[in-house]
C-alpha cells in the first residue's frame, strides 16, 4: 500500500515535471522566435538620410511663373531632377570627374529623391533658383552600410558599395551629413523595387480589404448556417451528411480552396483577378466550416432550459433564437471567427491560386483594385536578392503579428462586452 | 361537462359528478403521449379547473410532466414526441389550425422544475412576456406590469432595489418566484407548474406554497409535484398517475382520505413510489 502510494506520487511528480518541461520549451521557442525577429525587423522602421544643399535650377526646371494647372504639372514632370542631384553632390565633392565615377557617387543617393525634390518644389515655387538644405533618402546599399549589415574588410569585389563610395560616405557622416531617422515610407507606400522605398501599407490595406470581405461574407452565412442546423433542421440522415461533409471541409488544405476560387469566381464569374473580393471571397470558402463548427457548438453550449423558459411564455422560434440563443452564444461564436480569421490572415496558398501574389507597387483603394495580402509580400521580400529586403520581411513580420494581436484584442474586448451584458 | 370514463380501464373513476359547478377551463381527453415507440401517456382524461390547483401525483416516469407539458404543447419541440387525442381550451382545441401556439402559451403559462430565469435583468425577465407579445411598451406602462407581477410573486419587497441586476444572481427560491412573476406578467388563464418546488429548500417552498394559493382563483393551476403533503395542502383537485395511465381523479380531499383504488392507497401511503 505504502510502496503504490509512493509511486504513484513519483509518477505524478514526474508528470508535472514533463509539463513544465513542455511548457518551458514552448515559451523558449517564442522567446528565440520573437528575439530574432524583433532583432533583425527593427531596422526596418528606420532609414538613413543624406543631407544635400540643392539648387533648384530654374534652367532644369523650367519657368513654372507662367504656367498653371496641366502645364505646370507637366512642367514639373518633365524636369531634370537627377540632374539637379548630380549637381548637389558634384558640389559636395568638387574633384569627382568622369561619367562612372559621377554615376556611382550619385548612386548613394535613392532613386526616390527625385520623386522628393518633384514634391518640394510643386509645393513651393518660390523655392526656384535657390539652395536649400535637403535631407533625402540614402540609397540601399548605403542605408545597409551604416546599418552594419555591409563588411568594410571584405575585398572590394565582393563588397556592393566601392572603396571610394566608402569614403564618399566617410566624408559625408564626418560632416554631420548622414542621419538615421524614423523609417515613415515603411508604413506608408506600396511595394517597390528599391528596398528603401518599399512599404508594407500596400500590403496591409490589401490584407484589410481581404479579411474584411472574408469576415463580411462567412460570419453571417456560417453563424445562420449554424442557427439553421442546430435550432430549425430536421435530425435525419441528409442534416447528418452536411455535418459530415461540414467537418471534412475545416480539414481541406486551404490550397484547394484557391483552386476553386479560381475556377469559380475567375473563371465563371469573371470577377477580377488579384482583387481583395475574390481572395476574401475565397478564403471565406476557407473560414466558413470553422465559423460553422464553433458556433454550433457554442449554441450547443446554451441551456436547454433557457430555451424551455422562453418558449414557455410564448416566444416564437425565432425570437428564442434571437433574443436568448444567439447572444449567449455570441462570445464562443466570436472566439471560433478570430481563430478563422487569424488562419484567413496569415493564408497564401489560397490566394496564390486567385492571383494576389503580384508585384503591386499601388495601395488597392477599393476591393476590385490589384492587391496583395502581408504573408504574400513577406515571401515576395524574402524572395528578393536584395540584402535591403531582409531586414523588411522582418519587419513585415512584425507588422503581421501587430494585425493579429490587434484582432485578437479586438475579439477580446468584444467578448468581453458581451459576456457582462448577460 | 362531462367526461366519458375512459372504455380500455373499467374501474377507472369517472371525474367528479356535474353536483358541484364544474367548469373545466382546459380538459384533456383520450389524450395518448408517444416518445418514439415508449407510450408515455395512455388515453388520459383530465379537467383544469377554472379558479382551482389541480394536483398531478404518482411516482417518476409516468408521464406527469408528458402530459402537463401538453396542455402549452411544450413537447412540440421534442420531434420524437407524437401526441394524440383532444385538449381544449375554453371548449376549443389547442391543436386547432386556428390557434397560434404563441398566443396558445400566452394564455397558458408554465414554470419550470428548475428556476430558469433568463440570464438579463430582472425586469427583463419580467419584461420580458409582455414585450414580445405587446400588451406594453417601454416605460411607465411597462414599469407597472413589472412591479404587480413581482408583487402578485411575492418577489417586490426583496427586489424593488435591486430590478437592474441579473436575475440568475438571486437565490434559488426567489429566482423560482421570478419565474412565475415572469409567467404571470402575461397575464395567462392558466398556469402549468412541473415540480416548482423539487430544487428549493422547505423555507423557500412554503413561499411558494403560500404564493400557489394566493393565485389560486385567479387563474387555473396544474401542478405536478412529488411531496404528498404539498398535493394536500395547495390543491383542491387531485390526479394519481401510475404508468402514464390516470389512476384516480377527484377532489383533493377524498383522494387523500378515502381514494377508490388500492393503486392510490398504497401510493399516498407510501407503499411505493
Ligand atoms: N424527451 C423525452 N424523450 C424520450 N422519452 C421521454 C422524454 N421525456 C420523458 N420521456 C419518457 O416518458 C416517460 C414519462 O416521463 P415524465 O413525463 O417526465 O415523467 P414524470 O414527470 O412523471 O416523472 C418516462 O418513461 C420518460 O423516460
Ligand atoms: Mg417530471
Amino acid at each position: 500500500m505504502q510502496a503504490r502510494l509512493t509511486g504513484r506520487n513519483a509518477a505524478e511528480l514526474r508528470f508535472r515535471l514533463y509539463g513544465l518541461f513542455a511548457i518551458g520549451a514552448a515559451i523558449a521557442t517564442l522567446g528565440v522566435l520573437l528575439f530574432s525577429i524583433v532583432g533583425k525587423g527593427y531596422t526596418a522602421f528606420v532609414q538613413t538620410e543624406i543631407l544635400l544643399d540643392v539648387r533648384f535650377d530654374a534652367a532644369a526646371i523650367g519657368d513654372l511663373e507662367d504656367l498653371e494647372g496641366e502645364g505646370r504639372r507637366a512642367a514639373l514632370q518633365r524636369a531634370d531632377y537627377g540632374a539637379l542631384l548630380r549637381e548637389s553632390l558634384r558640389e559636395q565633392f568638387p574633384d569627382v570627374e568622369g561619367r562612372t565615377a559621377i554615376r556611382s557617387l550619385t548612386a548613394l543617393v535613392s532613386t526616390g529623391a527625385r520623386a522628393m525634390l518633384r514634391e518640394k518644389i510643386a509645393d513651393d515655387p518660390a523655392l526656384l533658383d535657390r539652395s536649400v538644405p535637403l535631407w533625402l533618402t540614402a540609397d540601399d546599399e548605403v542605408d545597409m552600410l551604416m546599418k552594419g549589415q555591409i563588411a568594410r574588410d571584405v575585398p572590394e569585389s565582393e563588397r556592393r558599395l566601392s572603396d571610394v563610395q566608402l569614403a564618399w560616405v566617410d566624408a559625408l557622416e564626418a560632416e554631420g551629413r548622414i542621419r538615421t531617422v524614423f523609417n515613415r515610407t515603411f508604413l506608408t507606400a506600396g511595394d517597390s523595387r528599391e528596398p528603401e522605398l518599399a512599404g508594407v501599407w500596400g500590403a496591409l490595406v490589401g490584407s484589410f480589404l481581404t479579411l474584411a470581405v472574408a469576415l463580411g461574407v462567412s460570419f453571417p452565412i456560417g453563424v445562420l448556417t449554424a442557427v439553421y442546423l442546430e435550432e430549425f433542421a430536421p435530425k435525419n440522415r441528409w442534416t447528418d451528411l452536411v455535418e459530415v461533409n461540414i467537418n471534412n471541409l475545416a480539414a481541406v488544405p486551404s490550397i484547394v480552396y484557391g483552386l476553386l476560387g479560381l475556377a469559380v469566381f475567375l473563371n465563371i464569374l469573371q470577377l477580377p483577378r488579384s482583387a481583395p473580393l475574390v481572395g476574401g471571397l475565397t478564403l471565406a470558402l476557407m473560414t466558413l466550416p470553422t465559423i460553422i463548427i464553433a458556433a454550433r457548438s457554442a449554441i450547443l453550449g446554451v441551456p436547454p432550459s433557457i430555451r424551455e423558459a422562453a418558449r414557455g411564455v410564448g416566444a416564437s422560434p425565432l425570437q428564442v433564437v434571437a433574443h436568448h440563443v444567439l447572444p449567449l452564444a455570441l462570445p464562443g461564436i466570436l472566439t471560433g471567427t478570430i481563430i478563422g480569421m487569424a488562419r484567413a490572415l496569415g493564408e497564401t496558398a489560397p490566394l496564390l491560386m486567385v492571383g494576389m501574389v503580384a508585384f503591386i507597387v499601388d495601395v488597392p483603394g477599393s476591393l476590385t483594385d490589384a492587391a496583395t495580402v502581408l504573408p504574400v509580400q513577406i515571401f515576395l521580400w524574402a524572395d528578393s536578392p536584395e540584402r535591403g529586403f531582409v531586414e523588411k520581411v522582418s519587419g513585415a513580420i512584425l507588422v503581421l503579428m501587430t494585425f493579429l494581436l490587434l484582432m485578437n484584442a479586438g475579439a477580446i474586448v468584444m467578448r468581453q462586452k458581451f459576456e457582462k451584458r448577460w | 361537462m362531462l367526461l366519458a370514463p375512459s372504455d380500455s380501464e373499467a374501474e377507472v373513476i369517472v371525474p367528479e359528478p356535474s353536483t358541484e359547478e364544474f367548469r373545466p377551463k382546459m380538459n384533456a381527453t383520450a389524450v395518448d403521449v408517444y416518445y418514439g415507440d415508449t407510450h408515455a401517456v395512455k388515453k388520459v382524461d383530465l379537467p383544469i379547473l377554472e379558479g382551482d390547483v389541480t394536483a398531478l401525483i404518482g411516482p417518476s416516469g409516468c408521464g406527469k410532466s408528458t402530459l402537463l407539458r401538453c396542455f402549452n404543447r411544450m413537447n412540440d419541440a421534442i420531434a420524437a414526441c407524437r401526441v394524440e387525442g383532444e385538449i381544449t381550451l375554453e371548449g376549443r382545441s389547442i391543436f386547432d389550425a386556428e390557434i397560434d401556439v404563441v398566443e396558445l402559451r400566452a394564455r397558458v403559462g408554465m414554470v419550470f422544475q428548475k428556476p430558469n430565469p433568463f440570464p438579463k435583468s430582472v425586469y427583463d425577465n419580467v419584461a420580458y412576456g409582455p414585450r414580445i407579445h405587446g400588451i406594453a411598451r417601454k416605460g411607465p406602462e411597462m414599469d407597472a406590469i413589472v412591479a404587480s407581477s413581482l408583487e402578485r410573486a411575492g418577489l417586490w419587497q426583496e427586489v424593488k432595489d435591486r430590478l437592474q441586476e441579473s436575475g440568475t444572481a438571486l437565490s434559488g427560491g426567489q429566482q423560482q418566484r421570478l419565474c412565475i412573476a415572469r409567467a404571470i406578467a402575461v397575464d395567462p388563464e392558466v398556469i402549468l407548474m412541473d415540480e416548482p418546488c423539487s430544487a428549493l429548500d422547505p423555507i423557500a417552498t412554503a413561499k411558494i406554497e403560500e404564493l400557489i394559493c394566493e393565485l389560486r382563483g385567479r387563474f387555473a393551476i396544474a401542478i405536478v409535484t412529488h411531496n404528498m403533503q404539498q398535493a394536500a395542502r395547495v390543491s383542491q383537485r387531485t390526479a394519481f398517475f401510475h404508468l402514464g395511465e390516470l389512476v384516480e381523479y377527484g377532489r383533493t380531499e377524498d383522494i387523500f382520505t378515502n381514494p377508490v383504488q388500492e393503486r392510490t392507497r398504497d401510493y399516498i401511503t407510501g407503499r411505493y413510489g
